[in-house]
């Protein structure tokens, strides 16, 4: 391995200068007093940790051979206690990716219990150091199968588009998680979050509950009765004050469309394509809506009883619209259905593996330059971390338009 | 003094990480970690300027720039990295730079 390193320069990179700090720090350490001992420990520790983060190919072979073999060892009795607990954890890609992922805060649990997040590290330690996936890892872990959607939601990090924040009534915030396929789901701190396939709304007086849904089946017809609450659907969600959507499981918050704009400008999109579905009659509600974000959103047939005035003033938008919406709405309706396939689909492997590391190159520059919206860069001197992977460079040259 | 730039890179994060531990156990003083930070900077700018002999060229669109406080920051999109053996294509990358005192 040693004489095959000519490739990839930078695990004997980081192997010199590691070996180039501890040597110079540990004058550092022997003038505080403290012990050699302590020296070894933080070089092992860092070494651990860069072997974790996969980063870095290859390693000290003798470390890594001696490494490996006791993790296996301990991977296995790892994963004995592991599957005992499983029922409470759900496993994150290694260090680097967590330490990422760890600032969004998503806390998912694959039971309604209460939640746990990344867990042991030194579980992750020894499934990264065995060398599996996460994807691997968490199969290894039996995770139940209503938690698949988050599997992938939480291992194929690098789908994930968006990350938005919403704060409700009570305080709580909610992750609201968007998915590369489209999906959306909420990820509520400390609430009962995953369901297997029906919702469930479980709402409480005086505050928002808002469970998780992973896949709507059978929407609720109308009549629904008035309930507190936010339901996700599939690329949709739907916030209804008073009024309850036909074709979608809707429940309402208490008073809170100010504070929801963001879902609301979502929704209305997708109400627009609702309505592509549902016909011309939901129309003017939506229009209402669009005028007024704050109020609440309308679209129920039923209800429709304080509109019908303008039904006539507003044919014609309606018309115009609702060519566009059909456009849309046949795509969006498909789409709706879809994800439920498309949720079985696992995105490239090479997805997965990419986690979601913002790629970063930090590095000093000779020159840069601009001419219009050209810009050259001549570079030096740079560690990069791209898809996960670390590189170095002596100098770099690059283009790029605005 | 030589550039902090590095300590947010797997090598730098990683030494930090093992030196909160540390600290944790009690095991170090913080300053001694401090201490060991900047030695830290001074090894790697050291290497890199000193070790790596290797050329990257790159190519890709500009999603924003900044420069404040003499550090440049780009965010780029569909970036393709191309070094001699292989390549790299990413959707979104960040590039950091401070302004480079010794310019060549």
């Amino acid at each position: 391995m040693a004489s095959s390193a000519n490739s990839n320069p930078v695990p004997k990179l980081y192997r010199s200068v590691i070996e180039d700090v501890i040597n110079e720090v540990r004058e550092l350490f022997l003038d505080e007093g403290v012990d050699e001992q302590v020296l070894m420990e933080l070089k092992t520790l860092w070494e651990n940790k860069l072997m974790q983060s996969k980063a870095v190919e290859g390693f000290h072979t003798e470390e890594q051979a001696a490494l490996q073999a006791a993790a296996h060892q301990q991977a296995q009795q790892a994963q004995q206690a592991t599957q005992q607990a499983q029922a409470q954890q759900v496993l994150l890609p290694p260090q680097q990716q967590v330490t990422s992922w760890q600032s969004t805060r998503p806390t998912v649990t694959s039971a309604p219990q209460q939640q746990v997040i990344v867990q042991d590290p030194k579980i992750l330690q020894h499934m990264s150091a065995t060398g599996m996936s996460a994807a691997a890892t968490a199969a290894t872990l039996a995770l139940p199968t209503g938690v698949s959607p988050y599997h992938q939601l939480i291992t194929s990090q690098g789908n994930l588009s968006q990350n938005c924040y919403i704060k409700t009534a009570d305080g709580q915030i909610l992750q609201f998680v968007r998915a590369a396929n489209g999906a959306q789901y909420i990820i509520q701190p400390q609430q009962q979050m995953v369901l297997q396939q029906q919702v469930l709304p479980q709402m409480q007086p005086g505050g928002v509950q808002a469970p998780v849904i992973q896949q709507v089946l059978a929407p609720l017809q109308g009549g629904h009765p008035q309930q507190t609450g936010v339901i996700i659907q599939p690329q949709q969600i739907v916030l209804t004050g008073n009024k309850v959507q036909q074709n979608a499981q809707v429940m309402q918050m208490p008073g809170q469309p100010g504070q929801v704009q963001q879902i609301q400008q979502q929704v209305q999109q997708v109400q627009q394509a609702q309505q592509a579905q549902g016909g011309a009659a939901p129309g003017p509600p939506q229009q209402q809506a669009k005028q007024q974000p704050p109020m609440m959103l309308q679209v129920d047939g039923a209800g429709d009883t304080s509109s019908e005035d303008e039904d006539e003033e507003e044919e014609e938008y309606d018309e115009d619209e609702d060519e566009d919406k059909d456009k849309d709405g046949g795509e969006d309706g498909q789409v709706e259905e879809e994800p439920l396939n498309s949720e079985d689909d696992v995105s490239d492997e090479e997805d997965q593996e990419l986690f979601d590391t913002e790629n970063v190159v930090v590095c000093q520059y000779d020159k840069i330059h601009r001419s219009k919206n050209k810009w050259k860069f001549h570079l030096k001197d740079g560690i990069m971390n791209l898809n996960g992977r670390d590189y170095v460079f002596s100098k770099a040259i690059g283009d790029a338009e605005w | 003094m030589a550039y902090q730039l590095y300590r947010n890179t797997t090598l730098g994060n990683s030494l930090q990480e093992s030196l909160d531990e540390l600290i944790q156990t009690q095991q170090i003083t913080p300053q001694l970690a401090l201490q060991v930070l900047l030695q830290f900077d001074k090894a790697i700018n050291t290497a890199l300027a000193n070790r790596v002999r290797n050329r990257v060229n790159f190519k890709g669109s500009l999603n924003t720039y900044r420069f404040c406080d003499n550090v440049w920051t780009f965010v780029l999109n569909d970036v393709e990295f191309r070094e001699v053996t292989d390549l790299v294509k990413v959707d979104k990358v960040k590039i950091v730079l401070p302004h480079s005192s010794t310019t060549e």
